[in-house]
């Protein structure tokens, strides 16, 4: 009976130091955790060819250098690689397939490529990893279940921008303008078409044709001949210049001109300081050129400190960058591709002052978070905000 | 479609004005050169490039013309150095090669996507056609066109310098042969073309897509009214590049040919080639 009694004590006091123990462990435990004191995050992103979208990877590789500086996460350093896939679908899936397999990233971050999303988006989903993307292009980086991107994108801004031409600027008779590269011929209609559901009014001439080079003149007199008073746009800097320039040779009045993100830079607005149309443009984040703004304080003292250009490529570098550092952080146990993945799966919904609705990632088909915009317009060679709080679309 | 075509008109201009040149350059130094364009970009962009530093317009424009005509007398001495005896093929794979490189470093230099804000150098609009205004500046294209192909077919039909001219591009060693100062003739030539296709950009900058690429590649719609004027007639070359602009203008105005715009040029090349090569296929099967 003594002997079993001893024996009983000797059985308890284990089983609690070994609770004891555990607890101790678990303590010791809670945060994050890695092998080789290290994080491997990938990013593939187009740096060299058609277009260069560095600025995005190198504002997150900017911001994870000031988190290693101060320790790292837990002790545990981001290694940050950035890959060039040089606009090419073969150099883009052999550097996702490096990236995932032989360097054993654990999630990426802050890619911005012409084509990362339409040739990798799939290889991802099969491999369990998830891409906080800093800039989606092409339709696919808003339509995949392994993608969220930080940025509005081009179809949800089309949307976003006629609404702004319907509901603030009255605009009546809405035509469209686009160029359609790639798989985007069904994307900027469903833009239109989801307009047209938010709005309740119908949308003018929509024309899918316009060349990358060659006389706008035709498009511009298509335009005036529909009787248009507002137009959106899809095209980048040196088309937006050429078409306004157009316009103004044609003497076209009593037309807005509503022009997605690529328009929004300081090169447009120099450029085009003598024009007589008017202009507007759709941010895709707090505008930058916008110095007094509180929004951008963090990111502008970040860039600035980093030696970084203050763009709007680097709002989305940094964005997406913060939003993984502050996901790791939340992480309990050893971050592995399959931890970090739970951890974005169950994310709630993140506020980031540079955007006007939350980052959300979760389990659903596709992603596409960021639903407001802030509208800028040109006044002699200058943008000026006109939306000072943000332009949010309603939910679909 | 009246509207949508002669919308086409201003394109046009600058696609005779350029092809008009290439012929130039190919009767006389016998070389399809595809640089021909991009010559007058360095040109323009040259200028442009001064005048966002404050310097005066006229300065800026003297010296982008100089820049443009040195490129091409550069160009020029290289082909003429290293390719002078190569078969036509060669010279234009050169020329092509030169191009890719040039665009290359134009776009590195200009800063790639970067708009410039390129100067009216005739500003305003001439008149009022069927609801399109035409600008001073296409109705200038166009008559520099003329002019240039009225001087071409005088100066080589009706000068000592011209005969000497064409004697160099039929029988290139029997000119040098009796005297013909080929080398400094060449280069002539080379250096007239890109002066004038320097001005053709300059002038019709404002009204295209600002960077290094898209000046560059008008080289194609120049090339397809240079095949219809085979090159050799100019006035053909400068009535196919006005037609082409015009359809152009018009396959944009119809909602169904729209999307196959860019792919006129091309489809008239196909046609030109096929029509020109008939008779050896012909003569080949018999």
């Amino acid at each position: 009976m003594k002997k079993h009694y001893i024996f009983s004590a000797a059985l308890a006091s284990t089983a609690i130091f070994a609770s004891a123990m555990m607890t101790a462990n678990n303590a010791s435990a809670a945060g994050p955790t890695c092998t080789d004191g290290k994080i491997v995050v990938g990013a593939v992103s187009t740096i060299t060819g058609p277009a260069d979208f560095s600025e995005v990877p190198k504002a997150a590789k900017a911001t994870f250098d000031v988190v290693n500086a101060a320790g790292g996460i837990n002790g545990c350093k981001i290694d940050y690689t950035i890959a060039d896939d040089k606009a090419d679908p073969q150099v883009a899936a052999q550097s996702a397939r490096d990236l995932v397999e032989n360097k054993g990233a654990v999630v990426m971050t802050g890619s911005a490529s012409l084509l990362d999303c339409a040739v990798n988006a799939g290889y991802y989903d099969k491999q369990g990893i998830l891409s906080v993307h800093g800039l989606g292009v092409d339709p696919v980086c808003f339509n995949a279940p392994s993608i969220s991107p930080v940025n509005v994108g081009p179809y949800t801004l089309t949307t976003a921008v006629l609404q702004y031409g319907s509901s603030v600027l009255k605009a009546k008779n809405l035509c469209g303008i686009f160029w359609i590269v790639g798989g985007t011929d069904e994307a900027y209609p469903a833009a239109v078409a989801r307009w047209e559901k938010v709005s309740g009014q119908k949308f003018g001439m929509i024309d899918l044709t316009l060349p990358f080079q060659g006389d706008y003149t035709p498009y511009v007199l298509k335009a005036r001949d529909a009787g248009c008073d507002a137009v959106v746009m899809n095209t980048v800097e040196p088309q937006i210049v050429q078409m306004i320039n157009t316009a103004d040779a044609q003497n076209i009045t009593g037309i807005k001109w509503l022009f997605l993100a690529p328009g929004y830079t300081e090169q447009v607005a120099k450029t085009l300081a003598a024009t007589k149309q008017e202009i507007y443009v759709g941010t895709e984040w707090e505008p930058y050129t916008d110095s007094k703004s509180k929004s951008n304080e963090s990111w502008n003292a970040a860039m600035s400190s980093a030696g970084m250009p203050l763009t709007a490529f680097t709002q989305g570098g940094y964005e997406s960058a913060t939003i993984l550092v502050d996901v790791l952080k939340s992480i309990d146990g050893p971050v592995t591709r399959e931890s970090v993945t739970a951890a974005l799966h169950n994310l709630a919904p993140v506020n980031n002052p540079l955007v006007g609705t939350p980052y959300t990632f979760g389990m659903a088909a596709s992603h596409a978070s960021s639903q407001g915009t802030k509208m800028v317009k040109l006044e002699s060679g200058a943008w000026k905000v006109e939306t000072p709080d943000w332009f949010v679309l309603p939910p679909e | 479609m009246f509207t949508s075509t002669v919308a086409g008109l201003a394109a046009g201009g600058a696609y005779a004005l350029i092809g008009v040149c290439l012929v130039f350059t190919y009767r006389l130094v016998s070389v399809v050169n595809f640089t021909g364009a991009a010559i007058g970009a360095v040109g323009t962009f040259a200028m442009v490039m001064l005048r966002e530093q404050g310097i005066p317009l006229p300065i800026c424009i003297l010296v982008g013309l100089t820049f443009g005509t040195v490129t091409a007398t550069l160009l020029g001495a290289v082909m003429m150095k290293w390719f002078a005896g190569a078969p036509a093929q060669t010279k234009a794979a050169v020329t092509v090669a030169l191009l890719v490189g040039m665009i290359a470093l134009g776009l590195r230099i200009t800063g790639g996507q970067h708009p410039r804000p390129f100067p009216d150098l005739v500003p305003g609009a001439a008149f009022t056609l069927a609801g399109v205004v035409i600008t001073r500046a296409a109705l200038v294209t166009i008559s520099l066109a003329f002019i240039f192909t009225i001087a071409a077919t005088r100066f080589l039909n009706h000068t000592r310098m011209g005969l000497q001219l064409r004697a160099l591009s039929e029988r290139p060693v029997t000119a040098e042969l009796i005297g013909i100062p080929v080398r400094r003739l060449s280069i002539g030539v080379w250096a007239m073309a890109g002066l004038a296709t320097t001005i053709a950009l300059m002038i019709i900058a404002p009204q295209r897509a600002p960077n290094f690429l898209t000046f560059s590649m008008l080289v194609v719609p120049a090339f397809a009214a240079a095949l219809i004027g085979g090159f050799r007639s100019f006035w053909f070359t400068l009535a196919g590049g006005i037609a082409l602009g015009l359809l152009e203008g018009m396959a944009a105005g119809l909602s169904s040919l729209a999307q196959f715009r860019s792919a006129v040029p091309f489809l008239i090349i196909l046609a030109v080639l096929m029509w020109s090569q008939r008779r050896a296929r012909w003569d080949e099967a018999r």
